[in-house]
């Protein structure tokens, strides 16, 4: 019975966490307020209240945390679709995050229109935060291929490249297709991988 | 032209040393003539956008100025790996020592940041166009160009720089390692 009521209670917090995106999509995270997401969730203020204490604050967070595990799980997916192929593997991971971020409607709107709000979080120091979240991800799925120690640099170095080629579009570089970031691993990565692992030995 | 210039300079100048005392929410036009003893007409002159048109060419100027200096550390390097290590070694105790930029990326990030993202596809412009002459001297791999390789090791440099991450990049051997690996391991033969 318990496990029913959290799953209803899961599935209400992600209905009005949708609603959040949308509004967020539409208007930006300054101009949307609780009655817009309770609207568009077709719920009231005080059940958006009741699930997340603290209103917009709380709410914003838990979206953010929301989509940071709903991104990790579809990489997941991607990576245990790549198997135990190395390169398939770094191909499938740069070309799936870039895609996340790339269609991410609401992340791109605010990157557009709001870029103080998100630009805080993924530049200098501040980074190092952004970048030890998805080292932590990342890491074990390339420990099999560079060894426990240097996977957390590998998987460092894999999450500068998305970030970098995603901020800053190149000329000639597409991370969000496969093809091109497959040029770009063999070229630029994959040596470097290489390498690190003749470091281990 | 000669004196619209040095007109130029002693505005962006004063509107540095302002931005430094009051940071950039609070820097006024008045304060930036009163600093550089000019009228505000003057200033509105050179910066026609006003106050806004001028924290933004403050904030361009600095970033020059600062890989300026950075170009200029790395000229005596005997070869491209030993720019590289200079590069990171000298650009990452510069970020740190940069009391300006620390103090606002404190107090008014939200300011800054968003300046320095529109800045550093000019900054990359800036590295590739500084890097592509080394590049032609060194024997690339089969296949690489110098150009593309130009833009990747520009953009690693740049995001070293802002954030070292798992590396600490004032231990030359540590920065050794990350160049021959993360930088070059793919661009040199």
């Amino acid at each position: 019975m318990t496990f029913v009521g959290e799953q209803r209670l899961a599935t209400q917090e992600q209905r009005i966490i949708d609603a959040a995106l949308r509004c967020i999509a539409r208007w930006g995270i300054a101009k949307t307020t609780l009655d817009d997401v309770a609207r568009q969730a077709s719920c009231s203020r005080a059940t958006i209240y009741r699930l997340f204490p603290g209103g917009k604050d709380a709410l914003l967070e838990a979206t953010v945390q929301a989509e940071l595990a709903r991104v990790f799980s579809e990489l997941s997916r991607r990576l245990d679709e790549a198997g135990d192929n190395f390169e398939e593997l770094v191909v499938a991971g740069i070309t799936c995050a870039a895609q996340e971020l790339a269609s991410h409607e609401a992340l791109q709107f605010v990157l557009a229109y709001e870029p103080e709000v998100i630009l805080p979080r993924v530049a200098f120091k501040q980074a190092d935060r952004l970048l030890s979240v998805v080292t932590a991800f990342a890491a074990p799925y390339l420990a099999r291929h560079v060894g426990e120690e240097e996977a957390p640099r590998a998987a460092e170095w894999l999450a500068r490249i998305v970030l970098s080629y995603t901020l800053a579009p190149a000329t000639g570089v597409d991370v969000r297709d496969e093809s091109s970031v497959r040029r770009l691993v063999r070229t630029f990565v994959l040596p470097g991988l290489v390498h690190h692992q003749q470091v281990r030995q | 032209m000669p004196e619209d210039l040095t007109v130029r300079e002693r505005i962006l100048e004063a509107g540095y040393a302002c931005v430094a005392r009051y940071g950039l929410a609070k820097t006024t036009v008045e304060d930036v003539a009163r600093a550089a003893k000019l009228s505000r007409a003057t200033l509105y002159r050179q910066f026609p956008g006003g106050r806004d048109q001028l924290l933004r060419e403050v904030i361009t100027w600095e970033t020059g100025r600062f890989f300026g200096r950075l170009a200029e550390a790395v000229a005596g390097a005997l070869d491209f790996a030993g720019l590289l290590e200079e590069a990171l070694l000298f650009a990452h105790r510069a970020i740190e020592e940069h009391d300006v930029l620390q103090k606002i990326l404190v107090t008014e990030p939200e300011r800054l940041l968003p300046q320095l993202t529109v800045e550093s596809e000019r900054v990359l412009v800036f590295i590739r166009r500084f890097l592509v002459p080394y590049l032609e001297r060194e024997e690339l791999r089969p296949g690489v160009e110098a150009e593309e390789a130009a833009d990747y090791v520009a953009r690693m440099l740049l995001s070293f720089i802002g954030t070292q991450g798992r590396w600490d990049l004032t231990d030359p051997e540590q920065v050794a390692r990350l160049v021959r690996t993360e930088l070059l391991a793919g661009v040199l033969a």
